[in-house]
């Protein structure tokens, strides 16, 4: 029986055309069915080796937004002047040189006096070239969420490591998958359909998978064995299994750490690396019996450990000071922090590192490799808090201890586009690494020009929630402008950003909010004109974003006619460009994003209005050549295949990783020297080398706020652009895992609460509403709060239980080398006021 | 002579619901008619706890009560084991709902169509919906229409972990005749001898 519905026939009233998903940001390859020209059916690409023809929930259902009568349908503008949540703005719907004046009319004259007045928000991940467009305009904010509360401490981690923006265990080789806080295969992360596909096999073939989260996600469903942990806290569990590791089991590959890691680098008192006269990295050599430059000519063995005296300072390896800080983390300690048991940290730590097979190789395509076939997997649940960076750190670390860095059966990083590995060596034999994948590093400047600091981030993400603290608090950060024009383009921060009330606060200050959007939602409400987008049905570009198995571009591309009088957004930035008077600059940012540049005759010119066609026909042939342009695409696809063995494993052979990150320790140093001249006060305190347990904000007793509160996504949901789509809304309305509030029976009793009961959820931050769901599958000091569950558009007679409500959008829950804002808020459960419950 | 039937893995499933949805836009289910869905089933005691998701779809029994009871012959069995509904021939009376013992059939009532998700028709509501008529029952086809076109059913196509396989149960080395005896796969309610077409297998 054929699975492949390109078997099919294909007749002038009934076609499949090719294309890529936009339900989330990873773009599966789909083939879109066009009955009557209307789209009926979209089914995974058989053909596309990324997702294998699946397709999940998300991505089956992407033609309900292009009918969803909520489709902004030309572009609109407000007649009531009064803003807030549930006002009617009274749109009036205009026609394009219309609205195009009104834009023109608001940011020509900021472009021309100060253009840090235009605050962008910007979500558009496949588009990605598009980010850039404040920057061309003179602008530098980010008013919105990039990764502040799910990857902002996971993308430097991986960065300066091997220079990966993402990263997954290897689903073919690997044999033991202990998965932290972590949806991948499961439920969210990358590219779901495929990887769900390779988790299911590798676990069919018994690859065994332990996952350590607060709640039975699927992951924690389907996996060998589940460990419920307290939130927040998976440093803690880290540490003591790393402890158990090296000094209980003594399961660690020191010749990884010795031959391919700066683990024997000698580090001085101030926590940089001890140089020679050369300004060589320095090692113990242990055959010489004497301290020499890394590189050294006719080298003896490198020692891993000790303290050693270089010009009369005492110096030690970064393993001597990782072993120094392990010391103070045994299990016992540990489990006092995050309930797991020692005896399970000690046992799992056993088990890691004896499937880790440490010290055996595998030849692939005649190279021979290690073979490390076990690894930690993690995300968002681990890492987006206070101390997020140190949480990455530890775990990246547990895998680097293994010997498993990309290697096969391994920890694999995941680039962030087509351009795969950035491998170029630093001066000390270490592949250089890279913090900023998605934009250049900001050079500190005080006062800041951007409402993000990101001048004051030299390693970290865009926090966009510090913008809406500049905002409000334009002297806490000695502001010496005042923010007017709010540009919102495919990204909704009153949905998306924490502390929505302060959120909404900020937003009514602006002068004039336009958006570039699809259908009207949270943040359209507060909006005086409404710039319409295409659908990704109705619009095209070339793209890879975060693959984890494969490489190539795929191609989104309209397969009807705009159903509106609607836009391409590359479009409508490119004529706010010419009209604003930056065409130049713009296209000049766009031929060096799309790598255009190499062949003169793919650059762009100047002064020359492009279409959108026209600038992804040249990306296509300069990704290629000129056999694969646009039109080629359109008719094939995807250039997607799987990586190599030489693409996926140690692609920067021969190049060493750091397993201590002095990068991050000399850039906290420079920078809080840097703030010393300014007399400001900024905490550089998380720029540390390595990691260790400290408590953070919502970490130790608080008893006015006992539990902790998590949010989680589902495969309904993850990353999604469909939560307002009422047939995924009533799916998940009658989900177990979605439909209220979780708490676990025995917190629930003990606060008086039954299943059903209508709570509210209340922290230092703001307060929600919300229905008790009892589970089993919840560590007793927590509530759960699904994703799903925050909509208001559409939703059934449901509760809006908006999580981020609950968060804070302050430095102090801040980590302040990475930007990820401390995503667990501790809270208290109320029985709702008579006002609320009205 | 074929009999369709289809294993389920509950090993495989981890519950996206990506077969409930495509179902529904494959066959352009009103609300709240769910041909495919799954269900999620907790058990124990924290922390010991154990969670299974199990998808569910009509049974297309070889002993269909449904068919039995129906007065019209509007529920009928097709000749490779499909159970169907003939839509002109339903008067909506609804005995097939009580008979079957696995809730597996819907009823469209009236004004559903029209108000469609929105309390306004969409274009494709309107070109998917006018296979249906209010007032009559609805079930699972198990795609009939595709796997007449050589094609797999929907649900089975999506599904990321491919913990829905399909084919001919008369045929021994067909997939699911495979699996169904290499990992002992179960019926739904056995016990009730209606011979379900889609079994479970879980435990490797």
């Amino acid at each position: 029986m054929a699975t492949r519905t390109e078997e099919r026939s294909t007749t002038a009233s009934d076609r499949w055309v090719p294309s890529a998903c936009k339900m989330c940001l990873h773009g599966c390859g789909i083939l879109v069915r066009i009955e009557n020209g209307v789209v009926t059916k979209i089914e995974g690409d058989p053909s596309n080796p990324d997702n294998m023809g699946k397709l999940c929930p998300k991505g089956n259902v992407g033609m309900l937004r292009l009918y969803d009568p909520r489709r902004v349908k030309a572009p609109m503008v407000r007649t009531n002047p009064e803003k807030g949540p549930g006002v009617d703005p009274g749109w009036k719907e205009i026609g394009w040189d219309e609205a195009m004046d009104l834009v023109t009319e608001k940011l020509k004259p900021i472009r021309e006096s100060d253009p840090r007045k235009l605050l962008v928000a910007s979500g558009d991940f496949q588009r990605i070239f598009n980010w850039a467009w404040p920057a061309a305009f003179g602008s530098p904010h980010f008013f919105s969420t990039v990764g502040q509360y799910c990857g902002a401490a996971y993308h430097p981690i991986n960065g300066i490591t091997d220079t990966s923006f993402a990263v997954v265990n290897d689903y073919r080789y690997c044999n033991y998958w202990l998965q932290i806080g972590s949806g991948d295969g499961f439920s969210s992360h990358l590219h779901l359909s495929g990887s769900a596909l390779r988790m299911a096999d590798a676990r069919m073939r018994g690859m065994r998978v332990v996952t350590v989260e607060p709640r039975m996600s699927p992951a924690a469903a389907k996996a060998d064995e589940w460990v419920p942990i307290r939130p927040g806290t998976d440093r803690a569990f880290i540490l003591g299994l790393m402890h158990s590791l090296v000094f209980e089991h003594g399961l660690y590959d020191r010749e990884f750490l010795r031959d391919r890691t700066n683990a024997p680098y000698l580090v001085g008192p101030d926590g940089h690396y001890a140089l020679d006269t050369d300004g060589k990295a320095l090692v113990f050599d242990g055959t010489l019996g004497a301290v020499r430059a890394w590189d050294a000519p006719d080298p003896g063995e490198i020692v891993l450990e000790g303290r050693y005296d270089v010009g009369g300072l005492e110096c030690a390896t970064g393993f001597q000071l990782f072993l120094d800080i392990l010391a103070d983390h045994a299990p016992e300690r540990m489990e006092e922090v995050c309930t797991v048991p020692a005896t399970t940290m000690r046992r799992l730590a056993h088990e890691l590192g004896e499937a880790a097979c440490i010290g055996e190789t595998i030849e692939l395509d005649g190279k021979t490799y290690p073979f490390r076939p076990a690894a930690v997997n993690y995300y968002r649940g681990a890492i987006a808090h206070q101390g997020g960076g140190e949480d990455s750190m530890a775990l990246k670390m547990v895998n680097t201890l293994l010997g498993n860095i990309d290697v096969p059966g391994g920890h694999l990083g995941v680039p962030l586009d087509i351009r795969g590995f950035f491998i170029e060596p630093d001066e000390h034999g270490m592949l250089k690494p890279q913090a900023h994948i998605l934009h250049p590093p900001v050079p500190f400047k005080f006062p800041a020009d951007s409402l993000q600091m990101m001048e004051w981030f030299p390693l970290g993400m865009d926090a966009g929630h510090i913008a809406v603290d500049a905002v409000l608090n334009p002297e806490r950060y000695q502001l010496d402008y005042t923010p007017e024009v709010l540009l919102t383009y495919h990204s909704n921060p009153v949905w998306n950003m924490p502390a929505q009330e302060k959120v909404r606060q900020a937003i009514a200050t602006f002068d004039y909010v336009i958006s570039i959007d699809v259908v009207v939602n949270e943040t359209t409400e507060w909006a005086d004109l409404i710039l319409p987008d295409h659908t990704y049905l109705e619009s095209t570009v070339a793209f890879m974003c975060e693959p984890p198995a494969v490489r190539g571009l795929v191609l989104r591309q309209a397969v009807i006619e705009p159903l509106h009088d609607t836009r391409d957004a590359t479009e409508i930035l490119i004529e706010i460009a010419e009209r604003c008077g930056f065409l130049d600059v713009w296209n000049g940012f766009l031929t060096f994003l799309l790598g255009l540049g190499e062949r003169e005759e793919l650059a762009l010119a100047p002064d020359r209005t492009y279409t959108n066609d026209e600038i992804m026909d040249r990306f296509c042939r300069a990704c290629y050549d000129d056999e694969h342009g646009l039109e080629w695409f359109r008719e094939h696809g995807h250039m997607v295949r799987e990586k190599t063995p030489a693409e996926a494993y140690l692609p920067y052979d021969g190049l060493r990783i750091p397993f201590y990150y002095e990068v991050i320790k000399v850039a906290g140093d420079r920078l809080r020297e840097q703030f010393e001249e300014t007399g400001y006060a900024w905490d550089t305190s998380n720029y540390v080398p390595l990691p260790s347990w400290h408590n953070g904000p919502i970490h130790g007793e608080q008893p006015d706020y006992p539990l902790y509160a998590i949010t989680f996504k589902t495969a309904e949901t993850n990353f999604a652009e469909n939560m307002s789509i009422p047939m995924i809304e009533r799916i998940t309305a009658g989900a177990a895992q979605t439909r209220g509030v979780l708490l676990n029976p025995r917190t629930a009793a003990a606060l008086g609460l039954a299943d059903g009961d209508p709570i509210e959820v209340v922290s230092r931050f703001g307060r929600v509403e919300g229905d008790v769901a009892l589970s089993e599958g919840i560590h007793p000091d927590v509530v759960a709060v699904s994703n799903a569950l925050g909509g208001r558009n559409g939703g059934k007679g449901r509760k809006c239980t908006h999580f981020n409500t609950l968060l804070p959008a302050e430095l102090e829950y801040t980590d302040n080398f990475s930007g990820a804002l401390e995503s667990v808020a501790r809270v208290r459960i109320e029985k709702p006021t008579k006002e609320v419950a009205a | 002579m074929t009999r369709w039937g289809m294993v389920i893995d509950l090993d495989r499933c981890v519950g996206c619901n990506a077969c409930t949805v495509a179902c529904k836009i494959e066959n352009g289910t009103p609300p709240d008619h769910y041909w495919a869905r799954v269900y999620t089933e907790e058990s124990g005691t924290y922390p010991e706890v154990k969670t299974t998701y199990v998808p569910v779809l009509c049974n297309h029994c070889e002993d269909a009560p449904c068919v039995t009871v129906c007065p019209t012959g509007a529920s009928y069995q097709r000749e490779d084991g499909i159970v169907l509904v003939d839509q002109d021939k339903c008067i909506g009376c609804r005995f097939c709902m009580m008979a079957c013992p696995y809730a597996n059939r819907f009823f469209l009532r009236k004004g559903v169509l029209e108000a469609g998700y929105h309390g306004e028709r969409t274009a494709f509501e309107d070109a998917k919906w006018s296979a249906f008529t209010e007032g009559t029952v609805t079930k699972c086809t198990f795609c009939a229409h595709r796997v007449d076109d050589g094609l797999e059913p929907a649900c089975v196509v999506t599904c990321p972990t491919e913990a829905r396989i399909f084919g001919d149960l008369e045929d021994p080395e067909s997939k699911p005749s495979t699996l169904i005896r290499e990992r002992n796969g179960k019926q739904p309610l056995e016990e009730l001898g209606t011979n379900p077409s889609v079994y479970y297998v879980q435990g490797r």
